[in-house]
């Protein structure tokens, strides 16, 4: 894979006279890999995620984009924020403007776009975060979710390269936090890099490829999430808590005497790895466009009696509403969870997730599992 | 028989007179003594409902009892009412009002018209709970978000109020600070007073509360256990809300037949054991209670504790263990991890707060009921070192 961003041995501080908060910070990261960064409050991830969109530059060492230093010049960083976008974590502190369209386009009429280019963007961002017909609503009458969404559009409305999100659910409940979930899977399977910070080190085990952990200004760890979790001293001394799935696992294998790879990191995998059905259930797979989505789901409903209805991605969530949906978030884990009991399931979801959701049956094999799923 | 403590009878709130009705037709109760954790999605009125329990808001229809009482609006019933009924709301700067940390802690108890030197005691004792003792003189400004919720933490605490409600305790913590929240939480439990909490975070409310209520359309839809509540899935997903994994898995792995499904496991650790079935033999949970000027190392030397894995529990057993110098294995979640190395064969040692023991030994009960055989527990008392 091709390296993104490097920093190597970065040295950065808000004022000379305070302690640096980057102290000595290598990392790189890797293009089109789900990247998770964490650490505990003031271990600097904030500051990195600055650093990246070169808004802290350096007093040492350098910091690559695709291979050139960062230009911290006007033109410079203007191109670099056409490519790499933020979402933060408050969305208070990113919304400018009045009304949520104006808002969204505020980022693509700084890159000098025209105006049709620039409403089609917003028309597009808007639809990803299922907040079109909301354009002329003015910013202060929506709720924290959906400022928090008209951030993330905004964010979507350049059409960036790398996504950086600080903290994206935080705040959100549940079913408003899968949401924002899907939309980073959406992102990552369009070839965005996504990186993530988070606290739930549940969410982050299980959504990412790679884990990066920060500490003290400096990186603690890099690489896979199993290599950082199997040392607790370490986790207990980065501020972290193992996630529960990663110690069950641990737990459960260690007095079965069993090994614990492979690692599952999400429920379904858990239940494959230590469930003993004798078959799988089966599982429908319906990649679907919304206008059909209804009509797709009653046939399928109607050939298998007594089989669970599961929705993944919002486009063909928003087609069923109003319809009585037994998973209507978290569809994947739900109906994969099911099929490791036995019982039988039919998946609804929008296209761009099909991918991602032949990936997590091929995982399940690795558990020993075969799904038994058909189109 | 429970006793109820706080009650919300057929209340409505709007904010604006032609705005919707946030709160319609709100029933609640809330028992003396039982953990409750208010749930629902984004909007579905939980910060409103708890600043009508506390009397911030004086509600357009119904009434809110308190102890059976009808609450009164005037100036002193409310201040008696919020020493008795405090929040602690999500945004710690929403409720900062002083300059220093030892002026903000004070100003309730002083607000409560309590003498100078029982101010000074309270704001001591609470900067103690909540780890702040070092920054008594610290100005506000300098502290990071974590520290400012444990401010406010302590700021409630020196009211010593009988019941607490907590919203979204643990939001924008990072998940170390989010366990000793809960610790304290656990503590103040144990010490008799009512805690309720609200939070997103539904594995972490499913491990602690002892009932649940929901919330939704301006209404408490669902009073009870968590299990029944979680059984109906069309009402969790109506909520706006999620299953507890570990209620999923523990749900499905009996579901194949692994285990009955009650029992139901609360926390990871006890889905683990289910998980995992009885083992061979178990080792000793050495439970040590200290208080905070507590010499636990004496008691760490003494024959057959040396070498083994050490977890923590509880405010004063972080306290005297810092200040030993003892190597910790588990500084989060001991109680589970130490329970855990004794059911894979091996001894381990808990250092607990003598307020908490009770909660930090309930797996071992949990693992009884499940008939998978007793953790042998051995007590030990660490004691004040004699002062020359």
């Amino acid at each position: 894979m091709m390296v993104l961003f490097e920093l190597d041995d970065v040295t950065f501080s808000h004022n000379p006279t305070l302690p640096p908060v980057m102290d000595g910070f290598s990392l790189s990261i890797e293009e089109g890999c789900r990247t998770a960064v964490l650490g505990a409050n003031g271990a600097g991830k904030t500051t990195f995620f600055y650093t990246l969109l070169g808004v802290n530059k350096p007093q040492k060492g350098c910091v690559l984009y695709n291979g050139n230093p960062i230009d911290y010049s006007k033109d410079g960083l203007r191109s670099l924020r056409s490519e790499v976008a933020v979402v933060l974590q408050n969305p208070d502190e990113q919304i400018f403007c009045s009304l949520v369209e104006e808002d969204v386009a505020f980022g693509p009429l700084n890159l000098g776009m025209s105006t049709e280019d620039v409403e089609a963007r917003v028309a597009k961002a808007l639809a990803d975060v299922r907040l079109s017909g909301l354009e002329r609503r003015p910013l202060q009458q929506l709720s924290g979710g959906q400022r928090k969404r008209v951030a993330i559009a905004g964010a979507l409305a350049v059409d960036p390269h790398v996504m950086i999100m600080d903290e994206p659910t935080a705040g959100l409940d549940p079913q408003a936090s899968m949401e924002v979930m899907e939309l980073a899977e959406k992102l990552a399977l369009r070839g965005v890099t996504v990186l993530i910070s988070t606290h739930d080190v549940d969410l982050a085990y299980r959504w990412s490829e790679v884990s990066d952990v920060l500490c003290k200004g400096s990186v603690a760890h890099t690489g896979d999430a199993e290599g950082f979790y199997s040392d607790v001293a370490k986790v207990h001394s980065c501020g972290l808590l193992v996630p529960s799935v990663f110690s069950i696992n641990r737990e459960v294998s260690a007095m079965r005497g069993t090994d614990p790879a492979p690692y599952p990191k999400s429920p379904c995998e858990l239940l494959a790895k230590f469930g003993k059905s004798k078959r799988s259930g089966k599982v429908v797979l319906i990649p679907a466009d919304p206008e059909e989505a209804a009509d797709r789901l009653d046939s399928a409903m109607n050939d298998m009696k007594g089989a669970c209805s599961c929705i993944y991605g919002s486009d063909v969530r928003h087609a069923l509403e109003g319809r009585d949906i037994d998973f209507a978030f978290d569809g994947v884990n739900a109906c994969l969870s099911r099929a490791v009991e036995g019982k039988d399931s039919v998946l609804l979801y929008d296209k761009i997730y099909d991918p991602l959701i032949r990936g997590q049956i091929e995982r399940l094999r690795t558990f020993g599992f075969d799904t038994e799923a058909v189109l | 028989m429970t006793d109820t403590v706080l009650e919300a009878q057929n209340v409505s709130y709007s904010y604006s007179r032609k705005g919707p009705k946030v709160l319609n037709g709100m029933n609640i109760k809330i028992n003396k003594g039982v953990k409750t954790a208010v749930l629902g999605s984004n909007g579905a009125g939980k910060s409103t409902l708890f600043s009508v329990l506390n009397a911030l808001y004086k509600p357009q229809g119904g009434r809110v009892l308190y102890k059976g009482e009808p609450l009164s609006y005037r100036h002193k019933g409310i201040i008696r009412m919020r020493s008795e009924v405090s929040i602690l709301f999500q945004n710690p700067n929403d409720m900062m009002f002083k300059p220093y940390v030892e002026q903000d802690v004070a100003y309730g108890p002083e607000n409560m018209k309590l003498p100078k030197d029982e101010v000074e005691r309270r704001v001591d004792e609470a900067l103690f709970t909540v780890g702040m003792e070092d920054y008594r003189k610290s100005p506000i400004m300098k502290l990071s978000y974590g520290q400012r919720k444990r401010v406010t933490l302590a700021g409630v605490l020196a009211m010593k109020p009988s019941v607490l409600i907590m919203d979204e305790p643990t939001a924008g913590l990072d998940p170390q600070m989010a366990c000793e929240v809960m610790e304290i939480a656990e503590q103040l439990h144990e010490t008799g007073v009512t805690v309720v909490m609200s939070s997103h975070d539904t594995d972490l409310v499913y491990s602690w509360a002892d009932e649940v209520r929901v919330l939704g359309g301006g209404k408490c839809v669902y009073s009870g256990a968590p299990e029944p509540f979680y059984e109906d899935r069309a009402a969790v997903q109506r909520a706006g809300l999620m299953l507890p994994s570990v209620y999923a898995v523990n749900k499905a792995m009996s579901s194949m037949g692994a285990f009955p499904e009650t029992p139901y496991p609360r926390t990871q650790a006890q889905l683990s054991v289910r998980m995992s079935g009885p083992g061979k033999s178990y080792g000793t949970l050495h439970v040590i209670r200290a208080d905070k000027d507590a010499d636990v190392t004496s008691v760490l030397s003494k024959e057959g504790m040396k070498g083994l894995p050490v977890g923590l529990y509880g405010i004063s057993a972080r306290i005297a263990t810092e200040s030993s110098g003892t190597e910790v294995g588990y500084p989060y979640n001991g109680p589970e991890n130490c329970i855990m190395r004794c059911l894979a064969g091996s001894d381990a040692v808990l250092i607990c707060d003598p307020a908490v023991v009770e909660s930090a030994v309930s797996s071992v009960d949990f693992i009884e009921r499940n008939g998978y055989g007793k953790i042998p527990v051995e007590m030990h008392e660490a004691v004040a070192p004699e002062k020359n």
